[in-house]
Parts: structure tokens; sequence; C-alpha cells
């Protein structure tokens, strides 16, 4: 990889705040976002369920459309809202907005673990629940997953390369990575990147019903009691830029990204394997040169499910050995829950920020060391200095598909 | 239910996301960015209204915002009167 690659602005809405600010202020103090919700299906649905859940506020994007207007924001989806509200506060971040390398040298990279759910469920309940042969004109455009994306490039002229990635719940990790990579092939000097998902509709939450993953009052990783995840929504931007283009024009650099390991397990669609998620993990630690590093902020994917904490806290054992207790462990979905498709570019904001601040945020809803997680050094409690300047960020999808990054403060 | 020219600029105004205040009976189509995605989310809108069915091929050739407004005006309250 030829060119370095600053990140050069943040943005981000989550249950925790509509800006990346907003959301490391949340975390760093330890609060989480987490709540019981009723999601009532309406009169063709079955009887309402409440669930716990961190749920971004209505309203998010009133500072975004104060600024912008809504000729793009008015047809979208709340995910693809989402996504454009945190692009938007990103590319003011890094004083992007007015840039004439918007036009041909930017790309626009956007993970997503399913589209536009409530439109979907909306259309669905007048064509199934009320026999209407009819549906809402914009549904369609509505529920691409690459609906984001596109409206990211038509509200701030962007004519480059312009596409979403879907792989789950690490889906804006390999955003990233491929936004990375476009950067280092020299086919952008900009790239914004990141995801968003806002799936927490009474029909999907049904289905994560079903499966048995949801947790039953909230999120606890890496506790002996966790007993599941809690679905949030919302997403996170980065702006991505190669290092000498931010340089050149006295950008804010706020990190830097330095490579990633991506791996597929080929074994499970919901069970993790040792061997794909160190394989992720080993890799980015060799592109960032970490092995030996005093120590690294590891952002765990760290869901709160009984098997994927046990996985991970394996997993940075068989990476770092030894010396995995010199590295802090955080689980911020403690506070912001999984935001699924958003959640790995989340972390990322939340990390940069921690590095930055030399502050560990704690992980949430911890009650009791699980001998099986042991080994590896959970924060727990409240926020710890810290004196890492390296944060790895993992995101190991359903189906297997596995990313961890390495960046710099 | 019938329906007033105020009415209908109100729903244009929220469908096809354009300031009220540009939306006067000389304006054209072309204009004010009206496309036909607009025109179909504002045929949906009217249906669930005023539940009049109009689809986009029983309009006629129209350039300004009036022409589509006394159509639009007319076939609405036709059918409430009826």
């Amino acid at each position: 990889m030829g060119r370095r690659i600053a990140i050069t602005g943040l943005g981000a809405v989550s249950a925790l705040g509509t800006t990346a600010a907003a959301n490391w202020d949340a975390a760093r103090e330890g609060r989480s976002a987490i709540g019981p919700h009723l999601f009532d299906g309406g009169q063709h649905g079955p009887e309402p369920v409440s669930l716990p859940a961190a749920l971004t506020p209505d309203g998010f994007q009133a500072a975004f459309e104060a600024k912008h207007g809504r000729k793009v924001s008015g047809l979208l989806d709340r995910f693809a809202l989402i996504a454009l509200c945190a692009a938007a506060e990103a590319l003011e971040a890094a004083d992007l907005l007015d840039s004439p390398v918007l036009d041909q040298r930017t790309a626009v990279v956007l993970g997503h673990g399913q589209g536009g759910q409530e439109t979907l469920e909306k259309s669905y309940e007048r064509f199934f629940g009320l026999k209407s042969p009819r549906v809402h004109p914009a549904t369609v455009p509505k529920i691409m997953v690459s609906g984001g994306v596109s409206a990211v490039a038509m509200q701030f002229g962007v004519h480059g390369p312009v596409f979403a990635t879907s792989s789950a719940c690490a889906s804006s990790a390999h955003a990233i990575v491929q936004g990375a990579g476009l950067i280092a092939s020299g086919q952008a000097d900009v790239a914004v990147v990141g995801g968003s998902e806002a799936i927490a509709t009474p029909g999907c939450m049904s289905g994560w019903q079903a499966i048995q993953a949801l947790a039953g009052e909230t999120c606890r990783p890496f506790s002996r009691d966790r007993d599941g995840m809690v679905m949030g929504d919302g997403g996170a931007a980065l702006i991505l830029e190669d290092m000498r283009h931010a340089e050149a024009r006295g950008a804010p650099i706020l990190g830097e990204y330095l490579g990633a390991g991506m791996t597929s397990d080929a074994f499970h669609l919901t069970q993790p394997s040792l061997a794909g998620t160190s394989g992720a993990m080993r890799q980015a630690v060799a592109a960032a040169g970490l092995a030996e590093a005093e120590e690294v902020l590891i952002s765990a994917h760290g869901t709160g499910t009984p098997l994927n904490d046990k996985n991970e806290a394996a997993s940075i054992r068989a990476v770092f050995g030894e010396r995995a207790t010199r590295h802090p462990v955080i689980a911020t979905k403690s506070a912001h829950g999984h935001l699924i498709g958003g959640s790995a570019a989340l972390q990322a904001v939340i990390a940069l920020q921690a590095l930055k601040a030399g502050l560990a945020p704690p992980v949430l809803n911890y009650n009791t060391p699980d001998p099986e997680c042991d080994g590896v050094d959970v924060v727990v409690g409240q926020v710890r200095p810290i004196g890492a300047r390296h944060a790895l960020v993992n995101a190991f999808a359903f189906g297997g598909l596995n990313v961890s990054m390495a960046f710099a403060a | 239910m019938k329906a007033t020219e105020s009415d209908l600029l109100d729903l244009i105004s929220k469908e096809a996301i354009i300031d009220r205040e540009k939306l006067t009976r000389d304006a054209t189509l072309e204009d004010l960015g009206i496309s036909s995605l607009d025109v179909i989310s504002m045929l949906f809108e009217l249906e669930e209204t005023y539940g009049v069915v109009i689809e986009e091929g029983d309009m006629p050739q129209m350039s300004t915002l009036g022409e589509m407004l006394d159509f639009l005006l007319s076939r609405i309250n036709a059918e409430a009167a009826a």
C-alpha cells in the first residue's frame, strides 16, 4: 500500500447522540442508551412486544435539513437518511463540503446489512394486510441497499466510484476497507466510508427473536451472565483521505488508517470460528505492525452473545498470546446497541476519539468475570486512562464474515 | 371529499419537496423540477386522501402547474360530486 491514509472527518448518529462528539461523550461517561421499547406490528400484526433496544430518537435529521434542505433527504428510508446525516457531518468536519475534490476524485462506500426495512414493512402491510394493489411509488428506491450512497452522491455532487457493501454485521467494516483500497490504488483521493442500519422494525425484530440472539434485559459483553445482543439503530461515517492530499490542504488529521484483515469462516451461518476471527485480527496486526506493540486499544465486536464473546476473547489470546492482557478491550455495543451494518463504523469513530483523549470507555452492564473470557483485559467499572496510540476494531458477522481494522491516533 | 387548489398545492409541495411559495400557476413543471416519480407519488397520495384513482397515462400533455391543478381538481371534484 503506497499511499498513507489519513482520517480527516467523523460523523455519527445513534441513540447516544446525533454527532460524533456526542457519541464519544456518552461512551466516555458510561451512559447507556438501551431501554425497553414497544414493537407494535399494527392492526395486522400480532400483540405488541416489549424488547430492549437502543433507538435513535426521531428528528435526528433536523440540523442536517436546516443546512441542506429536504430535496434529497425527503425521499429516503430511515437507514439512508441516517447515513446521509453522518456523511454530511464528516464532510463538514473535514472542511470538504464545497471542495472541488468531491466532483471526480472522491468515492462513497457505505455498508448496510439490509436496506429500507421500514419502507418494506409499510408497503407489505398495505399489500398483504390492507389488500391494496398499489404501494408507494418510491418503494423500490427507498428499499434498495444502495439508497444511502446514492443520496450522499446526489447531495454533495460526487461523480466518482460510489457503491454499497453488505456483509451483515461487518458491512461498514468492509466499506471502510474498500474505501481505503480505492485511495491506496489511486482511484480516489478522498473516500466517504461507514455505514448505517435501521431494522428495529416490528417484523424484523420478530426474526431476531426467532433466532434467539436477543438479550432479555440488556447487553453485557464478556460478563458471565450475558444472554444476547441488543438491537440498535444509527450509523457513522469517516472521511479517509490520501495523507499528502490532506496535508497539502491543511486538513485536520484525526488519525490514520493502517490496514485490515478480512476472512471468511466458510463454516456456519450463526456460529463463529476461532480460525476465521483470529485470522482477520492477525492480518490486521501484521498490516499495522502491532504484534509487539506495548498497548493496543481493542474495540471488540463484543455483542454480548455467549458464543461471540467467548470466541472473541479466545481470538485475542490466540493473536497476542502472553501479551494479550496488555491490551485494554472495550465493547461499546453495551452503550449504543448493535447497529448491525453500522456498528463497525461507529466503533471506529468512538475508538479514534478514545485514542485522541487517551481514555478507554467502560464496558457497561458487566457483572461477573467469565472464566471462558479469561486472559483478556476487559475495561469495566469506569473510564480508564490509556497510553495506547493504536486501535483494532473488530467486526465479526453472521455467516462468518470477519474484518479487523487497525488505526493510529 | 372535495379538494381545493390550496389543498393540492400543499400536497405537491410535500410530495415533490418544493417550497410552497415557488408553486405558482404559470411555473412550468420542468422549471419546478417535478419529475415523473414526483407525479406518480402525487397521484398515490391523491388516491389515499380523496379515493380518486388517476393513472399517470390518463394525464393529458401539460406544461404548467396551473394546467395540472385544473386537471386534477376537475377529476377529484367530479368524482366527489358523482
